[in-house]
């Protein structure tokens, strides 16, 4: 008997994949990872020159705020566009702030002092005790305004992650806390606590939402992980007045003996289908837990 | 010779040193503009000293730089050499990537992305296809990170003084880089059965290179002198 079709394997079929990946799908998905891995690194160092550019013109707010008393607004945003800094990067931002004629520490609105005098090297504790006297180059005392405003800005250099920001792993698990030696002070300081946590709070569980919903939906890219894919829930927009459901007069009748059935206004169906479902499903249930 | 005059001596050579350096970068910058296929009039890209001191000069002994920026346009050789050749696949190809070029001296003791930034603005804000901007120091590294940054709607380049003393293409031990059009370059593809990955390469950041303002991709010939074979010309492949 020579039939055309091929014969019907006896063979139980494997189990694991139903299409077998090629070596060019292997490669496809492995040159995407890696290209998605310098993608999502080349997007953070652009992120930090635009945050870097954006520190230059630092702080926003005038008298009766400075160095030692920032606003708060100031101070926040500073805070947050630093997360992704290296201690290199903030390096730059100082010598970009000294080029515009401001002090190297970012809350302050001051010049930085000029020194007087030719010569590349300055004495520096000439005056105090043996182990305090240092020769220093000209234009590291040529960065701040102030004694103060060195130990300010250093204060949050150290504080800087030594890792890039691309090899930190989950931005929301080990983000960098920032702290300044002075923080903004402010009249009503538990208010201004109450604020900041609520903030805090929020954008952190927003982000970890995103990267749930981001895995239910099957994304698994490295930007969807760690939840830069900005989802943003929006509510649907409404037309018409809004009206209380009605019943319609005429079917009622019809619909009053499987209203009670209805799930969210859908009548589920009865008879051989749920039937035969019922069946299947007994069969098939060693796989649940 | 008193204190005094030893001092101003000493500024007036100083400037005259300043003015000199600043004369033989303006010659080079304008062989490089003129060697890649702008149009420049001889009498411009020749100017000799005296004329040099006499065109720039603020009065007080100094060379105004903001007043050495100059602009060009590309030839229509150079637009041919561009141009994407017209294939069955792409019957209208793109237009060439080429435009009027300007250049900034940019003064300053030190240059940052403020200044990068509004380089850039100035560049995009007059339609300028591609900018060289020509500094006495180094530019901060924050600042280069710009270029790519700008680069879909300008293209920067940036020279320091010093690089631009002498016209490295005019050594002798540099042989003569020729840049090939698309169609030549299909051409020697063809004509050796390569890829273009199969040729020898050469780096974007190579003086030559960077001279000729060569981009990834674009192929050069090098016509070497040899005493075998009287001359001899070999490929690079820009990466």
């Amino acid at each position: 008997m020579a039939t055309s079709q091929m014969p019907k394997s006896i063979l139980k079929k494997a189990s694991y994949p139903a299409t077998p990946t090629s070596k060019q799908d292997r490669d496809r998905e492995l040159a995407l990872y890696h290209a998605d891995l310098i993608q999502n690194r080349k997007d953070i160092e652009l992120e930090i020159l635009f945050s870097t550019e954006t520190l230059i013109d630092y702080p926003l707010a005038t008298a009766p705020y400075d160095a030692s008393n920032p606003s708060s607004a100031d101070a926040k945003t500073f805070k947050d566009l630093l997360r992704p800094f290296q201690p290199s990067d903030y390096d730059a931002l100082i010598i970009e702030r000294n080029i515009n004629e401001r002090c190297g520490y970012t809350l302050c609105a001051n010049q930085p002092r000029k020194q007087s005098g030719g010569g590349k090297w300055r004495m520096v504790g000439k005056y105090g005790k043996g182990k305090d006297f240092r020769v220093v180059d000209k234009k590291e005392l040529e960065k701040w305004c102030s004694e103060a405003c060195a130990m300010r800005a250093l204060y949050v250099r150290v504080q800087l992650s030594e890792t890039a920001a691309w090899e930190r792993g989950e931005r929301g698990e080990n983000a960098v806390q920032i702290d300044l030696r002075d923080e903004p002070k402010s009249d009503s300081d538990i208010v201004e606590g109450l604020d900041k946590l609520q903030i805090a709070g929020d954008d952190n569980t927003r982000k970890q939402d995103t990267a749930h919903l981001a895995l239910e939906r099957g994304d698994r890219g490295p930007a969807a992980r760690i939840g830069s894919v900005d989802v943003k829930i929006l509510e649907k927009e409404i037309r018409r007045a809004p009206e209380a459901p009605s019943l319609e007069d005429q079917d009622l009748t019809e619909r009053l003996d499987t209203m009670h059935l209805a799930l969210e206004g859908h009548t589920p169906s009865f008879g051989s289908n749920r039937h035969r479902r019922h069946e299947e499903e007994e069969e098939d249930t060693d796989w649940k837990l | 010779m008193s204190n005094e005059e030893d001092r101003e001596v000493k500024q007036r050579e100083a400037g005259n040193r300043e003015t000199a350096r600043l004369w033989r970068a303006w010659r080079t910058v304008h062989e490089l503009v003129q060697d890649r296929g702008y149009i420049l009039s001889e009498a411009e890209v020749k100017i000799s000293l005296e004329d040099f001191i006499h065109k720039f000069n603020s009065g007080d002994g100094n060379i105004e730089k903001s007043r050495m920026n100059f602009t060009a346009h590309p030839s229509d050789e150079m637009v041919a050499r561009y141009s994407n050749p017209v294939t069955d696949r792409d019957p209208k190809p793109a237009a060439p990537d080429v435009g009027p070029i300007k250049v900034k001296f940019e003064e300053g003791d030190s240059i940052g992305i403020k200044n990068m930034r509004k380089f850039a603005q100035e560049l995009t804000a007059e339609s300028f296809h591609t900018g060289i901007m020509i500094t006495s120091v180094n530019i901060t590294p924050a600042a280069l990170k710009i270029i790519p940054a700008v680069a879909s709607e300008t293209r920067i380049e940036t020279f320091l003084e010093a690089d631009l003393l002498v016209n490295i293409t005019h050594h002798e031990l540099v042989p003569k880089h020729v840049l090939l059009s698309k169609e030549e370059k299909a051409a020697l593809l063809q004509r050796y059965r390569l890829k273009e990955t199969q040729l020898p390469r050469i780096q974007i950041g190579d003086p030559v290179a960077r001279y000729l303002g060569l981009r990834r991709g674009q192929v050069v010939k090098i016509i070497r002198k040899s005493e075998t074979a009287g001359r001899y010309a070999s490929y690079r492949y820009t990466v």
